[in-house]
């Protein structure tokens, strides 16, 4: 028999080393509070955001709303900003990399709002939409649209220029080549959109919410600065990130049995 | 004649004139109209205002004052944070026993937004300076590292059996391969850094600051300007691009070998 | 009667085996017991099919990987890891993208110490050689692929080897580069006499080239099935009646066809 089975172990010292990573992180960071090194009115200790934590689940004071529901409006309006960059941005971007005409009338405009950072057209979305959901949705739409495009456009420039001269010697129309050749070789870059633009539209939600709003996780920081109370401005940040990461998770898993077939 | 305007509707650069043409006219329409309210200014008086502003001194500073100020802040902030990160990112690629003690705590920063940071400078540094500062390190800190460390990571392991067959030790790996391979990674992490640098400068601005063009911005907004809110955008734009053509330009100067390789749909 | 003084053992194999542990946590058993000698000078190429263990043999010899059980010894010493000693050229060229080609054929010299001045000359004399004056500054992504592997062979005898050790240098070029660089190896191997051990899969290449073949099992773990002396004078010509028979003889022995 050439092959046998062989367990691998990582080197223990490493994961020693990771755990004392960890824990010297948050016992440094609990200690530091504690010990008055850091006054408790800039850092709260863990144990204080644990406790927080706890509250918030149950107490909707003294920002106005419980844990659970700022982060479920936190999570509404980004996915609706996510979903409105997918579904106007890629085939924006697919139509643009295949079409002169599209790419005429569409590259323009696209190239004048790229440089633009989302979070400047925010004065310009207060007096649109008020700071309502919209506005928000549009901040992240601004932000999460350009990823898609861009990597749809790339996705379609990139197919087999030699698959499209077989195309054409077979007497196909620009647009049967587009639906059946550019779309499909545009699929991994698609895909690997989808990751970028969520975090992308997670920190534009963040910094939306952060200067007007009157819910979500990012208005519970700017409630935490404003009360003083650095326990809910971390609160409101450590769920920021997991749910972001969450997420991202989700995506990813979700990213993996969709393309499960298709070769990369 | 047709034939005539049917050719040009096909090419792609006049195209592109015309589409710009129209915006232009859509949007002075639309603002002198009035269709969105006040929002918007039409785009000469958004020029003029502009051009009035270099002469003209806002809350103690000419225009160029205010762009001196923000790219001030992001270059200072871009500039610790690249010189913090790329090291360590590097390092943590080569040295087991560094990754393993950075990485985990790296982890869980990660999926944290740098704005969402904003608050927390505030308090501990209050409206000055540092504060800004903070932001923009705290969020070119992680596309810097991690682009460092990836560009590590990734490199084809024959190249160091190549180095080894020459002759070299370790330290010829590390000098010869694994630093000059990293490059093109680190510099596109350092476009993607100077980006989001720009985007915390602009929030730090427009929540708390006294000069800068996320200040321009906010002023806009308040005095019920709509050519100062334009303005600011479109002058953010400008210099954001502008930046983003230095470290084009570095990067040709430095890795002259990546001329030969396309990117993008450009 | 001529008595001719006997070759020198230049690189000694002796019960060679290699088992690998791959990634996903499987034994891959890739050499079993091969002992080979190689004498100075000499051009030996090593002939298999794909997965036949050729690469890593050479890879063991060349130091970069150590035997599971085994020794290899360069002029009766043990090989304890990789070195100046053996210069190898690699399938896919491994040039240094981010270095010219005066910078990738020095790198060997340079990480020697040797002065600047010093480098220059060795280098423009292995360029010369390999036919590639006045390509000094030029990237690699510049040249094509024969071009590339010259200067991957430049490399490995700028550092002034032992032995030249090649992993199926020309697998990745066109049947006319491939010719053309067979004919360039012999014309440099005849100016600048080493020992070289060649390993391929295509037996036209091993008949042009090798003072001796050696041919491998086609499955793992790998074995010496046969060695063949090669005792035709060169320039070989490919439609001669002598390679002809070789070739006929080695194919229906391997029962494969390479």
């Amino acid at each position: 028999m050439a092959y046998e089975e062989v367990k691998i172990k990582t080197p223990l010292v490493i994961k020693i080393l990771s755990a004392a990573s960890i824990v010297t992180f948050f016992g440094g960071w609990e200690l530091i509070v504690d010990l008055g090194i850091v006054p408790s009115t800039m850092l709260a200790a863990p144990s204080t955001v644990f406790k927080l934590f706890v509250v918030k689940l149950t107490d909707p004071n003294p920002d106005g709303a419980l844990l659970q529901t700022h982060a479920w409006i936190s999570i509404q309006e980004a996915g609706i900003g996510y979903l409105l960059s997918l579904l106007i941005g890629i085939p924006l971007g697919l139509f643009m990399g295949w079409f002169t005409v599209v790419r005429g009338i569409f590259r323009p405009l696209f190239e004048i709002i790229r440089p633009i950072p989302p979070i400047a057209w925010i004065p310009l979305c207060i007096f649109w939409f008020g700071i309502e959901l919209w506005g928000k949705v549009f901040i992240i739409w601004i932000g999460g649209v350009v990823p898609c495009v861009i990597n749809a456009w790339t996705g379609v420039n990139m197919t087999n220029p030699t698959l499209i001269q077989m195309a054409r010697t077979y007497g196909a129309s620009d647009w049967q080549i587009f639906r059946k050749l550019c779309i499909p070789s545009a699929l991994p870059m698609v895909f690997g959109a989808l990751q970028i633009t969520l975090a992308i539209c997670w920190t534009n939600l963040v910094a939306a919410e952060l200067l007007a709003a009157d819910s979500g996780l990012g208005f519970l920081i700017t409630m935490g600065r404003r009360l003083a109370l650095p326990e809910m401005v971390v609160l409101g940040m450590v769920t920021v990130g997991v749910a972001g990461a969450l997420i991202g998770v989700a995506i990813d898993a979700l990213e993996k049995r969709l393309l499960a077939g298709i070769r990369r | 004649m047709f034939k005539a305007f049917g050719k040009v509707l096909r090419n792609e650069f006049s195209l592109y004139v015309i589409s710009f043409f129209c915006f232009l006219l859509l949007w002075d329409w639309v603002a002198k109209e009035q269709i969105l309210g006040r929002s918007l200014a039409p785009p000469l008086d958004v020029l003029k205002e502009l051009h009035r502003l270099t002469t003209v001194k806002l809350a103690g500073k000419d225009l160029f004052g205010h762009i001196w100020d923000s790219t001030r802040r992001v270059f200072i902030g871009f500039a610790i944070a690249a010189v913090f990160a790329v090291p360590l990112g590097l390092l943590m690629a080569l040295n087991r026993y560094i990754n393993a003690l950075v990485k985990p705590v790296f982890d869980i920063f990660k999926p944290m937004p740098p704005i969402a940071w904003i608050s927390i400078a505030i308090l501990w540094f209050g409206i000055e300076e540092a504060s800004k500062i903070f932001i923009i390190v705290i969020g070119a800190f992680i596309p810097c590292l991690l682009n460092a460390y990836n560009g590590v990571r990734l490199i084809e392991p024959e190249l160091y059996d190549v180095i080894r067959m020459l002759g070299g030790t370790r330290r010829a790996e590390i000098f010869y391969v694994s630093f000059p391979a990293a490059f093109p990674a680190i510099f596109s992490g350092l476009q993607i850094s100077l980006s989001i640098a720009w985007t915390c400068v602009l929030a730090a601005e427009l929540v708390s600051s006294r000069s800068g063009l996320g200040w321009i911005i906010i002023q806009g907004m308040r005095l019920t300007r709509p050519d100062l809110v334009i303005g600011g955008m479109a002058i953010i734009a400008l210099v954001a691009w502008l930046t983003t053509l230095l470290i084009s330009g570095l990067e040709r100067l430095i890795c002259p070998w990546k001329r030969g390789i396309k990117e993008g749909y450009l | 009667m001529e008595i001719r003084p006997q070759p020198r053992v230049k690189i000694s194999c002796q019960h060679i085996s290699k088992i690998f542990i791959q990634k996903g946590k499987m034994k891959v058993h890739v050499l079993e017991d091969i002992s080979l000698e190689v004498y100075d000078n000499e051009f030996v190429v090593i002939l298999g099919p794909g997965q036949s263990g050729k690469t890593t043999l050479l890879r063991i010899i060349a130091g970069l990987e150590s035997p599971t059980s085994g020794r290899v010894f360069l002029n009766g010493e043990e090989v304890q890891g990789p070195g100046p000693d053996r210069g190898l050229v690699f399938q896919s060229y491994m040039l240094f993208p981010w270095r010219t080609v005066l910078g990738n054929v020095e790198m060997g010299p340079r990480l020697r110490g040797i002065s600047k001045e010093e480098r220059r000359k060795i280098v423009a004399h292995y360029l010369e050689l390999v036919g590639l004056t006045g390509y000094e500054k030029y990237y690699p992504h510049q040249l094509s692929g024969g071009m590339k592997q010259r200067v991957g062979i430049a490399r490995a005898y700028a550092n002034n080897p032992e032995v030249m050790l090649l992993d199926e240098p020309f697998g990745q070029l066109d049947a006319q580069t491939r010719y053309y660089m067979e004919k360039e190896t012999v014309r440099i191997w005849e100016q600048e006499k080493r020992t070289v051990i060649f390993v391929t899969n295509n037996i036209d290449e091993a008949i042009y080239l090798a003072d001796r073949i050696i041919t491998m099992e086609g499955k793992l773990p790998g074995r010496i099935k046969a060695v063949y002396p090669v005792n035709l004078p060169r320039p070989r010509e490919h439609t001669d009646i002598a390679f002809l028979k070789l070739r006929q003889e080695i194919i229906e022995a391997s029962k494969l066809l390479l």
